[in-house]
């Protein structure tokens, strides 16, 4: 019984540590490869610590262009879908009792409709409404901008309305003829009675929307005309040509998207905290106190240790120079090229004096050089984590979640080290 | 303040698709009076006070409010405040908004309001707790709140949809009080909703009586008690015992009733059915348990019946004693205590008797379900 | 009751002006947003492609040459069916399929897992990782799995240093990358439907199971997924459409060999430049589609209602 509890156990943590890897490994890899130098976004070799693709990225016209466009498109998108969510859901709870599975059928079903679907058809839809007006094709019905709004909006007020939906499930109808028994008018109890308690699912449906059109690719394709989001120019990027300025930009997104995250968190527990004041926290809490809104709060903690770690990244940034590093690469490379080609010219000469010492045998003796090629070229390969590594190898710290295997992974886990170190130390203070 | 004015219900009736909630409802409130619809769960009482308070049209009938048709107009309109079965105050406005909320949306300052909020937070003895929100003040301060909300939209009628049942005995009993105070210096209608008995006789001026959709019976708490009208009534407000039987004789305002079980014993006609009540006619006998003693001897006469006792409580001022009915049901009897120890009676064989006209005759109907 | 006392009750119930509104937004969204695009593009789908001077004119009639075209291929074609379009297709639904059967086995454990153990703080913070991928563009994410499958990189790499191949495996050309970044784009889209219904299961069911010594896969059949049913059905539902509908991660994950439908529809918009086609070729696509997942609904038993909770 015992035994079958760890092996349980054991599983159990094999499959989170499979999941999670699967989860955050192709995020993490990737952020990586924002900081190596080669020009093909990859991980290994590690050549050089740099920080050039952040510069790059911050010069990218269009990538700067894009996210413009996904700005003014997202905004619309959020104004547009959470107006006709929020219109939506509240239809759903007066509409006529026979008609509600139908209605709600359609509202629902642009969630279940290929993106790709929607895009068509309002290019389409639209499309043909221009040509019935017969409006030059210049007009507004085949601006990029107001067509991705509408794409966009079809779906993403189906996920506000839902949203809403869960919201409203939890709304007093009372309150509202309470309201209207005290005499206000139905603008008056929707203005100051419903909205106000619709509040928070409009903020985070607008959040929500945001996001899903920010981030939309298949409907945003067929609409975008003139005008690309960020999305779209980053699908062609990828598609036509790479280089880790791309992958500088999902270290950016990622970060930014943790930083919310967490930041969500600590106002959830804020607000918990509130919720259960009173109830005094146990207050002996080993030789040193937290600051209070640390107390219990792991999410603030790591904000904290996040924001200087990213401080005195950008700091080491300021001052690092990767300009000695990819010398050394290049030297690198150019004693590799130099030692393989001395040891083709050796292999010749040695030919050569095989030839000329054992006549015929030719065989043997190319037999017996290849060997002596191969080893040297690994070993080159090896070194060239050498010296990327030299300077980071020192402190030990490793991330939990890192792998801890083969000795790619080795350098994988020591390219977190400065950062680690950064965010440790204030930690002991 | 405004002085209450009349509520009238005209014939209503009030359907849900082919459900009907409400059956010919006729009900004349005279202004400033403490009125309340008494009945059981679902027997439609919120259904009426919502046709007064304007969130539902009667399906036929009209409602009056001070003589005035109120067809078409809607609740923001009428002169009525709801207070409402679970209070509905705003969650995210602090108790001084709620309060005032009336005056907000008529466009009222700032500064009116707080001083007004001021005055009705006095009123309702919670000073200084205007800031508050909802969900920090207790249920009887919420109670109260509510009452302030509805009464600071100076309301002609108010109305209140059992705004005691969510509060344990005793808040509820001094809720009791302080509503009936409250009417008393405001002096405005109140239309009060219950499906307790005992909140109803001790409030009430009048009291409407309802049954699955139907009113069996209008009076003042006395009469409903004392004169029922339906042995639903009969049996709904207080505590009865009833034998079941047959008209025998009839002489004058007193029937003799020869019951299944019990013999044939002698009650008052209820006002109500005077004239009407026929010899031969199925009846039903009511007596009080308080209306019920221990006779002094054991012959028999047309006001006694013997029963076994199967057990007793002590109450403090009463003993319940509990009889075997012939009926199926326990007959029960309640003792004033004078304050000597009392002999348990259990097992044993007594002869009860009743004063005739404290016992009351009614064609045979509908109970109350217990 | 009749349509004009219907009107009426709703305009009592909001008022002239917010009952405007309601309507008003109700029907921009319903009708000029989701139905008349969709009937248009249906329309659409079966007219000729024309230029568009001629749209409109006497050429501009109804025609099914496009479904014909999905069918039988070319007029000209040395085969009698469109092997390649249809080959595409029948290999995008089954290679969606593949890809929600991974996701559901992938899923169901951590589902359940996170769902029977109640709160907790660590509870959260996977709840958050979970979350964080997601709002990560679906491209990035799509260029992850690129830089770790690529002919470069990690996985060739690794393997490569490690001796276990001499020559870099193309993971693209064999699809792996696409279905793993398939595979990942939605998760998230499988766990929380699961995980929402498992959450609502009393642990007394599965307490009371064990203690009459059902082993745990038995619990697991007989209790745990019948109850988690509306959930599990809806996350497929969910994964199987986005992924037969998926654009991004073929287009930047799948080899050169194998398109996905999506990709041919694409093309018929852009390089290929015929609308119509394009048109019929999403029509097939959605309707397909949709009668997949009612008959899913209908096999499982579960509303529509069920969907999007
Ligand atoms: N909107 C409605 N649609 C259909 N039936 C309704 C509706 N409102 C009330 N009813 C029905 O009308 C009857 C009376 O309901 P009502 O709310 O008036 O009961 P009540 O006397 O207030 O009961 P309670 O003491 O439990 O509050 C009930 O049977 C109820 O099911
Ligand atoms: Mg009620």
């Amino acid at each position: 019984m015992k035994t079958n509890n760890i092996l349980l156990k054991f599983i159990l943590a094999a499959y989170l540590v499979v999941f999670f890897g699967y989860l955050l490994g192709p995020l993490v890899v990737m952020s990586i490869t924002a900081f190596n130098s080669p020009s093909f976004p990859k991980l290994t070799p590690w050549e050089c610590l740099t920080f050039e693709w952040f510069d790059v990225l911050a010069h990218d016209e269009r990538i700067l262009n894009g996210i413009e466009n996904s700005l003014i498109i997202g905004i619309g998108t959020v104004i547009l879908s959470v107006i006709m969510g929020l219109a939506g859901a509240l239809m759903l709870t007066q509409i006529w009792p026979k008609l509600r599975a139908t209605y709600y059928t359609i509202v629902i079903a642009p969630i279940l409709i290929p993106g790709v679907v929607l895009g068509i058809s309002t290019l389409v839809f639209w499309d043909r409404i221009s040509i019935m007006l017969g409006m030059s094709s210049g007009g507004i019905l085949h601006n990029g901008i107001f067509l991705t709004i509408l794409g966009q909006s079809t779906f993403i007020a189906s996920y506000c309305m839902l949203v809403f939906i869960a919201r409203l499930q939890r709304f007093d109808t009372g309150l509202t003829e309470a309201a209207l028994d005290l005499g206000a008018t139905q603008v008056q109890a929707f203005r100051k009675i419903l909205l106000p308690f619709m509040k928070p699912a409009i903020g985070s449906a607008a959040v929500l929307a945001f996001l899903a059109s920010f981030e939309n690719y298949n409907t945003t394709t067929f609409t975008f005309g003139k005008f690309p989001t960020l999305t779209i120019e980053l699908a062609q990027k990828v598609r036509y040509g790479i280089n880790p300025s791309i992958s500088a930009l999902a270290f950016i997104i990622i970060v930014l998207t943790i930083l919310g995250a967490l930041a969500h968190e600590i106002y959830r527990r804020r607000q918990q905290l509130a919720l259960a004041n009173g109830a005094p926290v146990a207050a002996v809490s080993g030789g040193f106190q937290l600051p209070k809104i640390f107390r219990g709060n792991p999410a603030a903690i790591i904000l904290v240790l996040l924001t200087l770690g990213g401080a005195s990244t950008l700091w080491f940034a300021q001052s690092y120079s990767p300009d000695v590093c990819k010398m050394d690469v290049r030297e690198q490379k150019r004693l590799i090229q130099e030692e393989r080609i001395k040891a083709i010219r050796e292999k010749r000469q040695l030919e050569l004096q095989q030839k000329q010492h054992q006549g015929p045998d030719v065989f043997g003796g190319s037999k017996s050089a290849a060997p002596a090629t191969q080893s040297p070229g690994k070993g080159a390969f090896g070194n060239v984590f050498d010296p990327g590594n030299l300077d980071k190898s020192g402190p030990g710290a490793v991330k939990p979640q890192e792998p801890t295997k083969s000795p790619g992974k080795g350098a994988f886990g020591d390219v977190f080290a400065p950062q680690n170190l950064d965010k440790a130390a204030p930690k002991e203070d | 303040m405004t002085k209450g004015v009349d509520v009238d219900l005209e014939n209503v009736w009030i359907r849900f698709g082919d459900f009907v909630a409400v059956r010919e409802a006729n009900v004349n409130i005279k202004g400033g009076e403490f009125f309340s619809f008494l009945g059981p769960s679902g027997c439609g009482k919120t259904t009426i006070l919502r046709s007064v308070s304007g969130f539902l049209e009667p399906s036929e009938g009209n409602v009056r409010i001070g003589g005035r048709d109120m067809a078409g107009i809607g609740p923001n309109k009428r002169p009525t405040a709801l207070i409402f079965q679970n209070l509905a105050l705003f969650p995210l406005m602090k108790i001084w908004e709620n309060i005032t909320f009336s005056m907000e949306v008529k466009g009222a300052s700032k500064a009116e309001r707080r001083k007004r909020a001021d005055e009705l937070l006095d009123m309702i003895a919670l000073p200084d707790q205007g800031e508050k929100l909802p969900s920090e003040l207790s249920g009887g301060q919420k109670q109260r709140v509510a009452i302030a909300r509805a009464l600071c939209a100076e309301p002609d009628v108010l109305l209140l949809d059992e705004p005691l049942s969510a509060l344990d005995l005793k808040l509820r009993q001094h809720m009791r009080t302080e509503l009936r105070e409250i009417q008393q210096r405001v002096g405005i209608t109140f239309i009060y909703i219950t499906h307790d008995q005992g909140e109803a006789l001790t409030m009430s001026d009048n009291v409407a009586v309802m049954r699955a959709g139907i009113i069996d019976q209008i009076g003042s708490g006395h009469t409903v008690y004392n004169d029922p009208a339906t042995p639903f009534v009969a049996s709904f407000v207080g505590e009865n015992n009833v034998f079941r039987g047959k008209v025998k004789s009839i002489d004058g305002d007193m029937a003799l009733v020869s019951t299944n079980r019990t013999g044939e014993l002698l009650a008052r006609i209820a006002t109500t059915v005077q004239g009407s009540l026929k010899v031969g006619d199925p009846a039903m006998m009511f007596v009080r348990p308080e209306a019920l003693n221990i006779a002094p001897d054991i012959s028999s006469a047309p006001n006694r019946f013997a029963a076994m006792v199967k057990h007793e409580e002590f109450e403090g001022q009463i003993y319940n004693v509990f009889l075997e009915g012939s009926e199926g049901k326990e007959i029960k009897m309640s003792l004033v205590n004078i304050g000597k120890e009392r002999q348990s009676a259990e097992g044993m064989n007594l002869t009860l008797e009743y004063v005739p006209e404290q016992a009351i005759v009614l064609p045979a109907g509908e109970l109350a379900s217990e | 009751m009749n349509v004009g006392q219907l009107f009426k009750d709703f305009f009592a119930k909001n008022g002239i002006g917010l009952g405007t509104f309601l309507l008003v937004a109700v029907l921009f969204w319903v009708v000029i947003l989701i139905v008349l695009p969709q009937l248009s593009m249906l329309d659409f789908s079966f007219r000729h492609h024309l230029p568009p001077p001629e749209m409109g004119g006497p050429k501009d009639t109804y025609t099914i040459e496009h479904y014909k075209y999905l069918v039988l291929g070319a007029p000209g074609a040395d085969t009698s069916y469109n092997v390649v379009d249809l080959g595409v297709f029948g290999r995008t639904l089954l290679a969606a399929l593949f890809v929600t059967i991974l996701d559901l086995l992938l899923c169901y454990p951590l589902a359940y897992y996170l769902g029977q153990s109640r709160g907790g703080g660590a509870i959260r913070i996977l709840v958050l990782l979970l979350i964080i991928p997601y709002w990560i563009n679906e491209i990035l994410r799509a260029f992850a799995f690129r830089i770790i499958f690529g002919e470069s990189g990690l996985i060739n790499e690794m393997m490569l240093a490690m001796g276990l191949i001499s020559n870099p495996v193309d993971f693209i050309r064999a699809n792996v990358a696409l279905y793993a970044g398939l595979g990942y784009a939605y998760i998230l889209l499988m766990i929380f439907p699961i995980y929402n219904v498992i959450e609502s299961l009393d642990r007394n069911q599965i307490e009371a199971a064990r203690d009459m010594g059902a082993p745990w896969w038995r619990i697991h059949w007989r209790i745990v997924i019948p109850y988690a049913k509306p959930g599990i059905s809806s996350g497929c539902t969910m994964v199987f459409m986005l992924s037969a509908g998926a654009l991004a991660a073929p287009q930047i994950l799948g080899g050169p060999s194998s398109l996905w439908f999506t990709q041919i529809i694409y093309q018929w918009f852009n390089t290929g430049g015929n609308w119509p086609r394009g048109a019929a070729f999403a029509i097939v696509l959605l309707v397909t589609c949709i009668i997949i997942v009612l008959s899913m609904m209908r096999l499982f038993k579960v509303k529509i209602g069920d969907i999007g909770k």
